[in-house]
């Protein structure tokens, strides 16, 4: 699903174990991918700063139907600002979660520094490579991208992501220009959707406190 | 925003949000430790007796801190109204229209880095003592200066803040000191004894008071942070006011009494002579007849962190403003992205550590002063920079509510704000008229007229920008003053 594969492209699993983003960044785009799987299967859509309800009928997946729940359950809050900033706070855990219940991840515990962020490792290299491979390919060969795609590519450029996915900077001018093409071609929900994680992210950067 | 929760039943989202909010005292905190008092204290108060040569600072101080308060009314008012509540330019680009607003932004981006650098001055003067008393040796200030600039370079890159607890522990113990201070130079008093003089109006009249002004408004740099916190408030109609107005009472009334006991300890007559003689020692050469040793060497290390920690939160204020207009595309939009490890705001950071380096690098082949001529001089030309910037903002905040009046009382909208702004205006003409005095050079010295007229360059350029993206660029045009939000915005070009 589509946080899963934002995790899997912003989460160094194949090498270190340790995120390839910065906590806040990393939970802001993991909220965004939450609400963007409910986008796709039009349970929700996004207009303007709106978050509204299309549809009840749950997907059959306990932390997207747990997310609609919550959304269904609260319509007062229609802001996607605040839904996003809701989500924040535990979507690193539902994502993980979910990946760690399918087998596809394996969680290291630091033993001496309990505080410390815990290590995440996939347990298959291609799946894991998956994603950033696939979104690093169609942007260097220019390849048409399906709405799940753009819509992965959107949240991993507004978390400043894309030059992580495009590892050789002489592909980088390239990819840049079609991500921008692919962006504005995208669906009205979905460009919303993005462009207000994109926000949320540079105001994360403005209010950093420690 | 979250909506409030129905009287009815809990509001389960409201409350996870609410978890981690501020409330007021945590928001003076954040305010007051960026503003470093010991700096202000230590720094710019001895350092403008000595350069300025006029006692006035201690009602120069409370006279601002007067005319900040009530400047303060319209400001908090209209922030409640703005989508990005943060730097002066998104309230100047609201209230006097979009040109204006790029303006101010170019005004103070250089006013920040004049601001930034100048603290590398201060820290190379006020760190030699203490690396003598330790090593024996005594470097030059510059290569002080440089170890701090790398060690706020790498930093800034990585993101690393100042913790904000230790934050809070050191603006603790560096009042704790300015108060001991304080009493221990009311205690031991001149043979003028305890002279009110420089607490009394009469001392704003005199010539040159405009060097008063602007050093006293220096002391408030920060106090507008306040609402950059709206967002994470607990209660922001009144979290943010109240923390606001409290962080005006306290530098006004800590800064006034410092500069205030400082002339009592020396006699109002004796102040100027001191400063001269003592340099960026002056404060603990007048305790230390006080108080023990010890006690005055605790001191001169907390000036030290002191500035390292006004070094790495200008630094990081200043790169997060790069960051903030590059989002918006005013600057390129390299400065608009961030390092994705550790999420700083890389381009703007390097950016300023550049800057700093050049200017270290400067001064030190010229042979130029630390205290005065980089921390006073860049301090004081950056202060006068940010009293243009609220004087502008004070007619953005008239200008705003004339044309929407958005259910604030006449007070907020007029009474008050009205006031503010002629009082800030007669502020500035002074500054501009007594800039001479601000750099302690004779009348008519081509440097006094030279310093100012780099922002009205500024804002010409500024204009002048604006006005080529209006016509060639619209969509980012549109975006100017929203911050970060400005990727909410649909881009009509495409």
């Amino acid at each position: 699903m589509l946080a899963d594969d934002f995790f899997l492209v912003a989460w160094d699993t194949t090498g270190t174990g340790k995120p390839r983003l910065y906590l806040q960044g990393l939970t802001l785009g993991l909220a965004g991918a939450l609400i963007g799987e409910l986008v796709l299967e039009n349970r929700l859509t996004v207009s303007g700063t709106r978050l509204q309800l299309l549809d009840h009928l749950p997907l059959r997946e306990r932390v997207a139907d747990a997310t609609l729940a919550d959304i269904a359950n609260s319509p007062q809050h229609t802001d996607v600002r605040t839904w996003l900033a809701y989500l924040a706070q535990r979507s690193l855990d539902d994502v993980t979660g979910r990946l760690l219940a399918i087998g596809l991840l394996e969680c290291v515990t630091p033993k001496l520094l309990k505080h410390k962020q815990n290590r995440y490792f996939a347990t298959e290299f291609g799946p894991a490579v998956w994603p950033s491979t696939r979104l690093r390919l169609s942007l260097v060969r220019r390849q048409p991208l399906n709405p799940y795609d753009m819509l992965l590519a959107a949240l991993v450029d507004a978390c400043g992501m894309t030059d992580t996915v495009v590892e050789d900077p002489a592909h980088r001018p390239t990819a840049h220009r079609y991500l921008a093409a692919v962006l504005a071609a995208m669906p009205q929900p979905l460009s919303d959707l993005s462009r207000h994680v994109s926000a949320a992210v540079g105001d994360a950067v403005l209010t950093y406190r420690t | 925003m979250p909506v409030a929760p129905s009287p009815t039943r809990p509001d389960p989202i409201a409350g996870a949000l609410a978890a981690d909010r501020l409330g007021a005292p945590s928001v003076v905190y954040f305010v007051l430790s960026a503003a470093a008092p010991l700096t202000v204290v230590a720094g710019v108060v001895t350092t403008a007796y000595a350069v300025t040569g006029i006692t006035g600072l201690p009602v120069a101080f409370l006279a601002v801190g007067a005319v900040l308060a009530v400047f303060a009314v319209g400001y908090v008012a209209m922030a409640r109204h703005m989508a990005n509540a943060g730097a002066f330019y998104t309230y100047i680009s609201r209230g006097l229209g979009r040109p204006a607003g790029i303006a101010a932004a170019w005004v103070a981006l250089i006013a920040y880095n004049a601001l930034q650098v100048g603290l590398y001055g201060a820290f190379g003067a006020a760190a030699i003592p203490l690396v003598e008393r330790w090593t024996g040796v005594s470097p030059p200030w510059w290569l002080l200066s440089l170890v701090a600039w790398a060690l706020v370079s790498v930093l800034g890159v990585m993101r690393i803040d100042v913790n904000g607890r230790l934050l809070a522990v050191l603006l603790t113990a560096e009042v704790a000191v300015i108060l001991l201070f304080d009493m221990a130079d009311v205690a031991g008093p001149a043979p003028a004894g305890l002279s009110m003089e420089t607490l009394s109006p009469g001392a704003l009249f005199v010539p040159g008071a405009g060097a008063l002004l602007i050093t006293a408004t220096l002391g408030f740099v920060g106090f507008e942070s306040a609402v950059v916190f709206s967002e994470e408030s607990r209660d922001p109609r009144r979290t943010v006011p109240t923390a606001t107005y409290a962080s005006i009472v306290i530098i006004a009334g800590l800064y006034a009494l410092s500069a205030w006991a400082m002339t009592v300890a020396t006699g109002p007559a004796k102040i100027v002579e001191v400063a001269r003689r003592d340099g960026a020692e002056t404060i603990f050469v007048i305790a230390s007849a006080q108080l023990g040793g010890a006690v005055v060497d605790i001191a001169r290390a907390l000036f030290v962190t002191s500035l390292f920690a006004a070094m790495i939160s200008f630094h990081n204020t200043t790169a997060r403003y790069f960051f903030a207009l590059g989002r918006e595309r005013v600057l390129p939009a390299v400065f608009g992205r961030t390092r994705p490890r550790t999420g700083a705001p890389k381009a703007g950071s390097i950016a300023q550590s550049v800057l700093g380096f050049l200017v270290i690098v400067g001064y030190a082949a010229l042979g130029l002063d630390p205290l005065v001529q980089l921390f006073f001089y860049g301090g004081t030309f950056g202060g006068f920079g940010v009293l243009l910037l609220v004087f502008a903002t004070s007619i953005a905040v008239i200008a705003f509510f004339s044309r929407e009046p958005s259910g604030e009382d006449v007070w907020r909208r007029l009474v008050a704000p009205v006031p503010a702004a002629a009082a800030l205006a007669v502020m500035v003409f002074l500054a501009v008229s007594n800039f001479s005095t601000v750099l302690g050079v004779p009348e008519g010295d081509p440097l006094a007229w030279i310093l100012p007229s780099v922002y009205g360059v500024a804002a010409v350029v500024g204009l002048v920008w604006a006005l080529v993206l209006r016509s060639g660029q619209p969509a980012v045009y549109s975006r100017v003053g929203l911050g970060a939000k400005a990727a909410t915005i649909h881009d009509l070009a495409r």
